[in-house]
């Protein structure tokens, strides 16, 4: 093995652990922080904000970086362990990117991105049952708990003013 | 709730997060998280801004329909109804563990409480002493205020005790009957003799057709509003 393919290899390796570590700390680290039932910081609370915000392009830039090392360590490495074992990396590498992308809080509580609604008459509701209730303008618009505080954001918009019902 | 129109940008949310129990929701054109109690921006490109408060009313379904029987109402999405909250959800959601815990006034996390944020001040209000006590006169910061029960005993509501008029905060009493219909009297006043319904609105009396001015009201776990309100002062008789 020459020195260059040598040295070729061994940035390949650290260019692909680098890739590695920063992708799956950007999948692990928020998902760490905001657990449900976990108390969380302020400070580690916004780093996580943080790495979510941004994350979606570090790990795209972390799956590039990993596939471009993964070419040069191929040409470097003649063993083909190691080669199964680096494209196994950068396989990891673009899964975590994929992941990234998930919001595993819309997979636990589906988004309601289409709401329809009913004239109170005609609803059949237990008169018992909570609804939070607005009046904008002269429409009234009721969002029972039970259904908004499953889908708990619901995007809106009542007599031309744009509003989002949280519960 | 809240307005979604902010810094000339109409916002659609989706949940995103959650911050000692309390959710955070991402807008999908600035990548901004908003905290789902205060409407901040807690971090994002519009970090530090409020978006625009909607007053809204927790209420027994059958007392909305009968004040607005020409709403609307949000239908279930059929294929999630199965993950809906049982019906004695808040029950349930009692005795659920919390995160965070705050030992002050004899208050559990899990305590009911009815928070106002207004007038510069917060305050939160027992929802079990409420109910019991079915008119509440008090004030948040300097400002007087009523909490009303609502017929069904169930609902209330908070308003501006100040009558249109009137000098001052007024005395207001509870009628003894529970009303028949939404727009039957409920209190009465003393400054001008006036009924009024659960919506606020004086229906007979020197005062008929004035309203009082609502107070928004949060109905809220004690843990969750003494977190995002440090400085809450609570009401206790």
């Amino acid at each position: 093995m020459t020195r260059e393919a040598q040295h070729n290899r061994r940035i390949a390796v650290a260019t692909l652990l680098v890739c590695l570590v920063l992708a799956l700390l950007c999948v692990w680290y928020p998902l760490y922080v905001i657990r449900p039932f976990r108390a969380q910081g302020a400070r580690e609370l916004a780093a996580a904000l943080v790495v979510m915000r941004f994350r979606e392009a570090v790990t795209l830039l972390c799956c590039v970086a990993a596939l471009a090392a993964l070419v040069f360590y191929w040409r470097a490495q003649p063993r083909k362990w190691r080669r199964a074992c680096a494209t196994a990396g950068v396989a990891f590498v673009c899964v975590l990117a994929a992941l990234a992308r998930v919001n595993i809080y819309e997979l636990m509580f589906h988004p309601d991105d289409r709401p329809a609604f009913g004239a109170a008459a005609n609803i059949k509701l237990d008169p018992a049952e909570k609804v939070i209730a607005i009046k904008i303008g002269g429409a009234a618009r009721a969002y029972p708990i039970r259904n908004i505080s499953y889908h708990h954001v619901i995007n809106d918009v009542l007599d031309k003013v744009a509003i989002v019902a949280t519960y | 709730m809240w307005g979604r129109d902010i810094a000339g940008l109409r916002l659609t949310f989706h949940l995103a997060g959650i911050n000692n129990q309390n959710f955070l929701m991402r807008d999908d054109q600035t990548g901004t998280y908003w905290q789902q109690i205060s409407g901040q921006a807690v971090s994002g490109p519009l970090r530090g801004s409020q978006l625009p408060f909607v007053h809204s009313d927790e209420l027994n379904f059958g007392t909305w329909r009968a004040e607005e029987p020409r709403g609307t109402v949000l239908q279930d999405v059929a294929p999630y109804v199965a993950e809906y909250a049982p019906k004695d959800w808040d029950v349930q959601m009692g005795r659920a563990r919390t995160v965070i815990d705050f030992h002050e006034h004899g208050l559990k996390g899990r305590d009911v409480m009815l928070g106002i944020q207004a007038f510069g001040v917060s305050r939160a209000f027992p929802y079990d002493q409420v109910i019991r006590e079915k008119l509440v006169e008090d004030h948040v910061g300097a400002e007087p205020v009523l909490l009303v029960v609502g017929g069904d005993g169930q609902s209330v509501r908070a308003f501006r005790n100040r009558i249109a008029g009137v000098k001052g905060p007024s005395d207001f009493y509870r009628l003894p009957a529970s009303p028949a219909s939404a727009a039957a009297a409920l209190l009465m006043d003393a400054a001008t003799g006036s009924a009024w319904n659960f919506q606020g609105c004086a229906i007979t009396g020197k005062a008929a057709g004035t309203c009082l001015e609502p107070v928004q009201i949060l109905k809220d776990y004690w843990f969750d509003w003494r977190n995002f309100n440090p400085s809450t002062t609570v009401y206790e008789k």
